[in-house]
């Protein structure tokens, strides 16, 4: 049976306040199964003494737990990204800059 | 324990202070900053803080409260009273700033003053006349503020402590720590049970936590109190939503949205209850409603095209279509369903 839609943006609100993404300028929508994530990716907590390449990593590892996260919440078909600043290619997370527009958003 | 000599709270008081150091113009920082200090009894310096928090924004009610809370503390009563009366005087309807001049009176023995300010707190919100007839302060039809009634009515002066231990407990809840959070949050709604945000705020952490059935329980007490707090309808209608009580949930959006019709999201949400239990004219209107509000408001958009291709209303389910691949031409589902119905 298809899970409402309702329940599973209030299992991704849940699932975001418990997880270290701050989502305050991220948005989610359900159509259907489908969710979808738009906005610009920041994580909300990180170990101030990591170089770059460690927060990379560590937000690379926290988008795919969070597709996983995503995916295992009943009804839940497929999970479509349009982040600003992230960029998903071929299984595969890479950092973009954000365009000027997107940065004023 | 004091507050001062717990590491969850020295850890928050370190993060606070580099934060006003990097951000100095943030005026909610400050203010957080002078709370932690007040409650650690450091009351000049959390003055300081403050008086920066109000130049930053003169507007900013919570540090204007705390700094008047500031003078109670330190008995300098007349700057107190000037802060507010002028508040009071800024927005006359706000039953709080009556009550609090008239404790503020009662602290400086102006008992007749101390009663016209408590009557006027029952003229702006009928919550006042309950509260004070529970503390026996309104006893039929008169005002008797005996030692007893007083004794009860300072409990306000924990204002500033109530909302420390409310900010210490966000702060927790923010870093995933939900435990320790609805400890802190269970403080801060023992000090002053008649604030509707403590309530709320530990719902909000219960909710997170999983706990539904007590979110639920904090909610409600939040509505009791302030009835047009549209938001905790809304996360009522999640914690229903969660639990599979989907009429229950569907009655508190609608409120949330009658509440906040402003709020696109909430419009959205409504759409979805309603297209999940089939009233799909309903959710038509709902989600056009959250567009008019934000035309950019994509998910709602794609609803909008998904609900139009249902009811086979195919040119308009075309048109969402297109507008939103102008949009994310990448979105391979919405392509789908365009070529589908093409």
């Amino acid at each position: 049976m298809l899970r409402e839609d309702f329940s599973i943006q209030a299992n991704i609100r849940r699932m975001l306040a418990r997880t270290d993404i701050d989502a305050s300028q991220m948005e989610f929508g359900t159509v259907r199964g489908v969710v979808y994530i738009q906005g610009t990716f920041r994580l909300s907590r990180f170990n101030p003494s990591w170089d770059s390449d460690k927060v990379n990593q560590f937000a690379v590892n926290t988008l795919y737990l969070l597709e996983k996260k995503i995916r295992r919440i009943p009804g839940v078909s497929d999970v479509v990204f349009q982040l600003n600043n992230w960029k998903k290619e071929k299984g595969h997370w890479f950092h973009v800059e954000m365009t000027k527009e997107d940065e004023n958003k | 324990m004091k507050p001062g000599q717990n590491p969850i709270y020295r850890h928050i008081l370190d993060e606070i202070g580099k934060m006003v150091q990097i951000h100095p113009n943030y005026a909610d920082l400050q203010n957080q900053l002078a709370l932690l200090l007040m409650v650690e009894g450091k009351m000049e310096r959390a003055e300081i803080h403050l008086l920066k928090a109000i130049r930053l924004n003169p507007k900013y009610g919570e540090a204007i409260l705390n700094l008047g809370f500031l003078y109670m503390e330190t008995k300098q009563w007349k700057k107190a009273e000037e802060i507010f009366l002028s508040e009071a005087k800024r927005r006359p309807r706000d039953g709080f700033l009556q009550h609090v001049l008239g404790i503020l009176y009662l602290q400086t023995g102006r008992q007749k003053e101390a009663a016209a300010r408590i009557c006027k707190a029952m003229h702006c919100h009928s919550h006042y006349r309950d509260y004070y007839r529970e503390k026996g302060v309104w006893q039929r039809g008169t005002i008797h503020l005996d030692p007893k009634a007083e004794a009860a009515l300072k409990r306000i002066l924990l204002y500033p402590y109530a909302q420390f231990h409310n900010f210490v407990g966000l702060n927790l809840a923010k870093r995933g720590k939900f435990a320790q959070a609805v400890k802190e949050l269970k403080k801060a709604e023992g000090l002053n049970p008649d604030e509707f945000i403590f309530h709320a705020n530990l719902g909000t952490v219960y909710y997170y936590q999983g706990v539904y059935s007590k979110a639920i329980q904090e909610f409600q007490k939040a509505l009791r109190i302030n009835p047009l707090y549209g938001m905790g309808y809304a996360n009522l209608s999640y914690v229903y939503g969660l639990m599979g009580r989907f009429r229950e949930a569907l009655r508190c959006m609608d409120k949330a949205v009658r509440l906040n019709p402003q709020y696109a999201d909430l419009h959205y949400n409504l759409a979805l209850l309603y297209n999940d239990r089939k009233q799909y004219r309903k959710a038509v209107l709902e989600l056009k409603k959250a567009l008019r509000i934000n035309p950019n408001y994509l998910f709602a958009r794609i609803n909008l095209g998904v609900l139009y291709e249902d009811q086979k209303r195919w040119e308009e389910a075309r048109r969402e279509y297109r507008k939103i691949l102008r949009i994310t031409p990448d979105d391979e589902h919405v392509r789908k369903r365009l070529e589908r119905i093409s």
